[in-house]
């Protein structure tokens, strides 16, 4: 047993707010859990031992805000501050876009808690064990709601910052309604030791659309465990971007489900890593309804000592016929001690549908290297510019290019670390 | 008598053990514009690939210089700084690597080895945008993946916008013509002619005479079976149209045929 889940516990038993019941269901589910050990099956290769190690104080009020919120060029947004897992006013935006209601969990109204109950848990599935601490120890958060038929433009960042030593609970609940539509992108760029859980739960309504990031960025010692949950209703759209940096804990959990008729899904996953860093993603995607389509591309590129774990899995209900559904996984690996897990499960039990799933530890492209170098370039340049090509095919889908602009420098820099790290060379030669 | 560009002598190469090439001669001198035919497997594409440095082709013997560079010897990154440019049959698509970044690379990286300074990213567009335009490809091709989701033809027009950027002094143009449509054709011509000012020498592999009415050749060189067999002025194109390349196998039979009887 660990001493930090036996504390977070009781900790747990202490808060009480308008999800008291939420809450108190979820401890009981979490006091039935075991710490995860290497027998775990969603925890084999990802050891959660550093979080007993670390000795984090929960988040305490009026904390300095080392408030560096990235300045994206040419960005149409309104920025969103959790601070230490608490929503902060006064580092936020404060004109915010018309037609979408944007409140924390304490300034919450009676309606607004009244569609919030019913979201909070329902959308991210109970399995989850940080889920479950989440549920009981997410002191505040944000609830976004847009109103049916509206249009928003302007990007929401939800940004997260935090202290040295800190632990932070932070959760988002958000709705699109009807015919609605929301760009939204969540933020993990500090890199100071730390702890955090962050989930977030999305329903999709008839004929919505959602544009969303998670930019899980944080490195070193900044421990993060956290959750994208999406529920997608008739003919809604989800266009859902998730960028990865490893850390000695970088965990992420997505579920998207397809609750309703004709519903698109397209999942873009990049990962970088470093060092020892760890990242690990678990997505499942459940098609719960016929006429459903998802698209799945997982990509990254490892380094060094680094590792990578993917369990993809797609569940195709009996009714739901004539789902499209597809799941890649490629990975570059630029060292021997490299390591990759990956883990592509397709479960079916329709007969009309059409599934492909594949996962490959790639190669560069001999005929793309040959075409760059007969043009002058280097062997060594070129080899670069076809591994952040790799990932960056990805990059270039996303559909706010200020964002992307700005992600590709960020990708850039990380990259051109990398390389020092562990050349390519090496490799050939060990 | 101009100057020797390029000299193949007794060129021997294979692919996966399989001999193609089969004491290929040519020499192109400063200014000229050759053009090779000939049947299919003869060996043209082949021989673009062994001057340029692809793996897997492999010289079994004989030499290729460049001016003063023996070819042979080098990367295929040296041998394009060196002034060889192939535009390729079927150019490859790397998506994720747009046009103009990869441009940008290929132009800095030549320009180095001269010993010139990198151009400006203001500069080079300024370049790129005009090269776009001569080849009637839009502006915005630039942004995209290098030829991804290209059209055959706008693969081939991205192949000669290279060439306008990069000013090769030797272009080998591998069936540049091959899947373009009459005005596809005459754009990729223009963009070839543009570029003829009497010291630039071309290389224009087809399998037909059509590009020719186009680019006019000084010589034509029919390859079959890893040698060239026939050189001749424009007028051998015209023959081969008209007469395809029987003719010329059953000459060689022939040929050989009264070479083996004077042994006897």
């Amino acid at each position: 047993m660990s001493t930090w889940l036996a504390n977070a516990i009781v900790r747990g038993t202490d808060v009480s707010d308008w999800l008291s019941e939420k809450r108190q269901a979820a401890l009981g589910k979490l006091k039935q859990q075991s710490w995860p050990n290497r027998k775990t099956e969603a925890w084999k290769y990802t050891p959660v031992s550093v979080i007993d190690r670390g000795a984090f104080s929960p988040a305490v009020n009026d904390v300095d805000a080392n408030a560096a919120i990235d300045a994206i060029d040419n960005l149409d947004a309104s920025a969103l501050v959790f601070l230490n897992g608490r929503y902060c006013e006064a580092l936020s935006c404060k004109t915010l876009p018309e037609g979408v209601s944007i409140t924390s969990f304490h300034n919450a109204s009676a309606a607004q808690k009244e569609w919030a109950l019913a979201q909070f848990a329902s959308v991210k599935p109970d399995r989850h064990l940080f889920g479950l601490i989440n549920d009981v120890l997410a002191e505040d958060g944000l609830l976004i709601d847009v109103e049916p038929g509206v249009q928003v433009t302007t990007l929401l960042r939800v940004v997260n910052l935090f202290s040295e030593g800190i632990e932070a609970h932070s959760r988002i609940l958000v709705r699109v309604g009807k015919g609605a539509k929301l760009a939204i992108a969540e933020e993990f760029t500090n890199s100071t030791p730390s702890l955090n859980t962050s989930f977030a739960e999305y329903v999709i309504e008839d004929n919505a659309e959602l544009e969303h990031y998670r930019f899980a960025l944080q490195t070193g010692s900044a421990l993060s465990v956290g959750g994208g949950h999406f529920k997608l209703h008739d003919h809604s759209k989800l266009h859902s971007t998730l960028v990865g940096f490893g850390s000695q804990l970088s965990r992420v959990d997505v579920d998207i489900e397809h609750a309703g008729q004709h519903a698109y899904a397209e999942k873009n996953v990049v990962y970088l890593l470093d060092g020892k860093e760890i990242f690990d993603l678990h997505s499942t995607i459940e098609h719960a309804k016929p006429n459903g389509t998802t698209e799945e591309n997982v990509r990254g590129i490892v380094a060094d000592q680094a590792k990578v774990v993917f369990n993809g899995r797609i569940h195709i209900h009996r009714d739901a016929q004539k789902t499209l559904a597809e799941l890649n996984n490629r990975n570059l690996l630029l060292s021997r001690k490299a390591e990759v897990n990956t883990k592509p499960e397709l479960e079916i039990y329709a007969d009309d549908v059409r599934c492909a799933h594949g996962a490959t530890v790639a190669e560069l492209d001999t005929k793309a290297l040959y075409y760059l170098q007969s043009r002058g370039v280097s062997r060594q340049d070129a080899q670069i510019m076809l591994n952040f090509g790799f990932i960056n095919e990805l990059v270039d889908r996303m559909p706010n290019e200020a964002l992307a602009t700005w992600l590709r420098s960020k990708l850039k820099v990380r990259f051109a670390q990398m390389k020092v790290s562990s050349p390519q060379d090496a490799l050939v030669n060990s | 008598m101009s100057n020797a560009l390029l000299s193949v002598t007794d060129l021997h190469a294979s692919v996966e053990e399989k001999t193609i090439l089969k004491g290929l001669n040519l020499t192109v001198n400063e200014g000229e514009v050759h053009a090779i035919m000939g049947p299919n497997g003869a060996g043209k594409s082949t021989l673009g690939y062994v001057l340029s440095g692809r793996e897997g082709y492999e010289v079994n013997s004989g030499s290729a210089k460049l001016g003063e560079a023996d070819l042979l010897d080098l990367d295929p990154e040296e041998r394009a700084r060196e002034g060889l440019f192939l535009a390729f049959q079927y150019p490859v698509e790397i998506p994720g690597v747009s046009n103009l970044e990869f441009l940008k690379a290929a132009v800095d990286a030549q320009r180095e080895a001269r010993g010139e300074e990198p151009l400006s990213s203001k500069d080079f567009l300024k370049q790129a945008r005009e090269a776009c335009k001569q080849v009637n490809l839009p502006a915005d091709f630039l942004k995209r993946g290098v030829n991804e989701g290209f059209s055959g033809g706008e693969k081939k027009r991205n192949e000669i916008m290279q060439m306008l950027l990069l000013q090769p002094k030797l272009c080998i143009l591998d069936e540049s013509d091959s899947g373009l449509d009459i005005d596809a054709l005459q754009v990729v011509a223009e963009g070839v002619n543009s570029q003829r000012d009497g010291k630039r020498s071309f290389v224009v592999v087809t399998h037909y005479q059509r590009l020719l009415d186009f680019i006019k050749p000084d010589f034509v060189h029919v390859l079959a079976d890893g040698q060239i067999v026939k050189s001749g002025d424009a007028s051998l194109a015209l023959e081969l149209e008209a007469q395809g390349y029987a003719w010329l196998q059953e000459q060689r039979a022939r040929d050989a045929e009264l070479l083996g009887e004077e042994h006897v």
